[in-house]
């Protein structure tokens, strides 16, 4: 079949055209502004139907070009021709959301009952359609990672505060379907508890100063006696010219993840409530065990003075003897009281820097004159030792425990003179100070050395076994360790070790 | 004879109270400041009652209490301990201990213990007593004498004895007579408690 052209298409109108084709054209007038902007050109700079009618060309493209190229548009009007912009150049367009698009372009003049347009026509390049094949790939992949760590994603337009999201939001937060919310609406659907926390973090991401990206936690209520659900978004902001524009985010459901640790958190708890319980079972067995001999002694004292008392003749002696036991014993139960509590007195436990060679002198000072007999010590010290971190009050009363137990071994041995030699080591390596206590005594047996730190354990008539215990955790809560050298070839040897303070 | 009241204590201002507060009550009492030293001492069964602290370093109550029963100590036990511990007290309980008394100790109490106490002691030691005179008895008799009367006291008569013993009927009366005059026997059934006393069981 043959086609005349001239007549069959006569009526076939410019605007029919402008529409039917795949590229993307703008018709632009003198002034530069947009007249006429196809479907492509909209979805490709990404406007809707009627936002570009009305704007200025230079409105499309990037900051820096747009005076130039009102130059540019003068000249071209003013000798209107059919060609490319800018051959060879690397052109670029400017999108709604802030993205460059490289492009080539074509400008071809109309004459329009007799006032000149210009109509634009744009190609992506080849290396920005590979790019987008590249990006649809690089989505198509994102998209199947989202959908199997049930990850949701928003996406804030911080200019017009609306926010658009998946599925999996829209199930989040129950948002109504493919509508979007305003800003406001997305912030009302997180927990009231939470929302200052996203205000927080959403104030300080959308500042050009902040490194853009964000994360938070937060709770959200969405239908009635539902229980709350956890959530933890994380993302990026964008900027355009200085101006944030744009917030992405990824919402990760965290909810069993919270409720486990809540469970856990709780059992920890418990658990500690339990060993507390134990500690302070045994704490108070053998406070009891302490207090009740002198008790029971004090009670039949008391009723041997009360008979002596009833008799015609008094026994004065028998008398005299049974009030003094009533006094002494009466005093040898304080005494256990107070020594008790002085190992469970918290005091102070601030640790600070402290001169370890002042703390040894004390401590062999104060351990001479407080009457668990004499002993002959010497101390080898480093020189120009730096400051540990510790609580001097403490450190010292764990130097003193030990220096006791020493001297109350040798002299229970039949050792004529007690001798403790205390030394001084510093390990550059692990930043530490190590401090060894060797006495002459016999040692310890291998059981007594297995037990020795446990709660309650005493090889001592008196004392209630927890000197060393409690030295232990002095220690070790300045960050240092006690401990029993069992290879030490004379006496007992106890190594602690602290920390170099920091300058 | 006064009883004597054993105290096995380590600790000494209650062993030092104890041992005034029961001396007042006219008692003869011993001190100890274990169950080693109480049992080196005690040699001789005597009249009256050990009073043994529970929780003592190296040897506990409880051990010395069936040491006491492997040596065949009669006297007996009340125990006193820091706190109550019933599966303990039961323990020592069935094992034959007077009472199971808690620290610190009223007079009364020790007392009410310590009484019933001594009359067990008493009626061990007679009984032991009883005991020991029986077997003095029968070791009195001779061989044969022995014989008749495990036949005699199990319901044989003098013509049964005689025949198996292969002896004439007449000597069976005859050591017969004699057994009754020697073990001071008033007729067969008091015979046959001696025999029993006596360690003679048919």
């Amino acid at each position: 079949m043959r086609i005349n052209l001239d007549d069959s298409f006569e009526s076939l109108s410019f605007f029919a055209l402008f529409n039917a084709v795949a590229d993307a054209m703008l018709l632009v007038n003198k002034e530069g502004q947009v007249v006429l902007a196809n479907h492509p050109a909209q979805a490709m700079f990404g406007y809707s139907a009627d936002a570009m009618v009305g704007i200025s060309v230079e409105m499309l493209m990037p900051e820096s070009y747009r005076q130039h190229h009102a130059h540019l548009r003068k000249h071209f009007f003013s000798n209107p021709e059919k060609r490319s912009m800018g051959r060879g150049k690397n052109l670029v367009v400017l999108t709604q959301h802030g993205q460059e698009l490289p492009v080539d372009i074509g400008l071809s003049p109309i004459l329009y009952e007799d006032m000149p347009y210009v109509l634009v026509t744009f190609h992506l390049t080849e290396k920005q359609i590979l790019a987008e094949a590249s990006l649809k790939a690089s989505e198509e992949r994102l998209r199947l990672a989202k959908l199997s760590a049930g990850l949701g994603v928003f996406d804030i337009d911080l200019r017009h505060n609306s926010v658009t999201y998946d599925s999996h939001i829209q199930d989040f937060f129950d948002f109504p379907h493919d509508n979007g919310v305003t800003y406001n609406q997305f912030v009302e659907a997180i927990d009231a508890t939470d929302q200052a926390d996203w205000h927080a973090v959403f104030t300080r991401a959308i500042k050009i100063e902040s490194d853009s990206v964000y994360q938070v936690e937060f709770r959200i209520s969405n239908a009635d006696n539902q229980p709350k659900r956890w959530l933890h978004a994380a993302g990026k902001v964008f900027f355009n010219e200085h101006v944030a524009v744009r917030m992405l985010g990824v919402v990760k459901d965290i909810t069993e993840h919270i409720l486990l640790q809540q469970e856990l958190s709780k059992q920890q708890i418990e658990l500690e409530a339990l060993a507390k319980t134990q500690i302070a079972i045994q704490t108070a067995s053998a406070i009891a065990h302490e207090i009740n001999q002198p008790l029971a002694a004090i009670s039949a004292y008391s009723e041997v003075a009360l008979y002596a008392l009833k008799a015609e003749n008094i026994d004065m002696n028998r008398l005299n003897r049974s009030l003094l036991g009533c006094v002494t014993q009466a005093q040898r139960a304080g005494k256990s009281l107070h020594e008790l509590m002085e190992f469970f007195q918290k005091g102070d436990i601030e640790a600070s820097p402290i001169d370890l060679h002042g703390v040894l002198r004390e401590a062999v000072n104060i351990t001479q004159y407080s009457g668990y007999g004499g002993f002959q010590s010497s101390l080898h010290l480093e020189p120009n030792l730096p400051p540990v971190l510790a609580n001097r009050t403490q450190l010292q009363k764990v130097i003193v425990n030990i220096l006791r137990n020493g001297i109350e071994a040798a002299h229970l041995a039949g050792i004529p003179v007690a001798k403790i030699q205390v030394l001084l080591r510093t390990h550059a390596q692990s930043n530490m100070a190590e401090v060894i206590i060797q006495d002459n005594g016999p040692g310890l047996t291998p059981d007594v050395q297995r037990r020795i730190f446990e709660p309650f354990f005493t090889t001592k008539s008196q004392g209630i076994g927890m000197g060393l215990t409690v030295s232990r955790s002095l220690i070790e809560a300045c960050g240092g360790q006690l401990w029993f050298d069992a290879n030490s070839s004379v006496g007992a040897s106890f190594h602690l070790t602290l920390p170099f303070a920091k300058n | 004879m006064t009883p004597t009241i054993f105290i096995i204590d380590d600790e000494p201002a209650v062993r030092d109270a104890l041992t005034m507060m029961i001396e007042q009550e006219g008692f003869q009492v011993k001190a100890f400041d274990g169950g080693e030293a109480f049992l080196a001492d005690y040699q001789q069964e005597e009249l009256g009652c050990a009073i043994i602290d529970v929780r003592m370093p190296s040897m506990s109550g409880l051990s010395l209490q069936k040491e006491m029963i492997n040596r065949h100590i009669l006297l007996p036990i009340i125990f006193l301990t820091g706190h109550g511990d019933i599966p303990m007290s039961v323990s020592a309980i069935k094992s034959g201990a007077i009472d199971f008394l808690t620290k610190p100790v009223t007079r009364e109490k020790l007392l009410a213990s310590i009484r019933p106490a001594v009359i067990e002691s008493e009626k061990k030691l007679s009984q032991a007593a009883c005991v020991e005179e029986a077997k003095s008895l029968v070791d009195s008799l001779t061989e044969r004498e022995r014989e008749v009367m495990l036949l005699a006291i199990n319901g044989f008569p003098n013509k049964e004895i005689a025949r198996r013993l292969q002896i004439s009927h007449r000597t069976v009366e005859i050591h017969k007579s004699k057994i009754m005059h020697k073990t001071g026997a008033i007729n067969l059934l008091d015979l046959a408690s001696i025999a029993r006393e006596g360690g003679c069981e048919s």
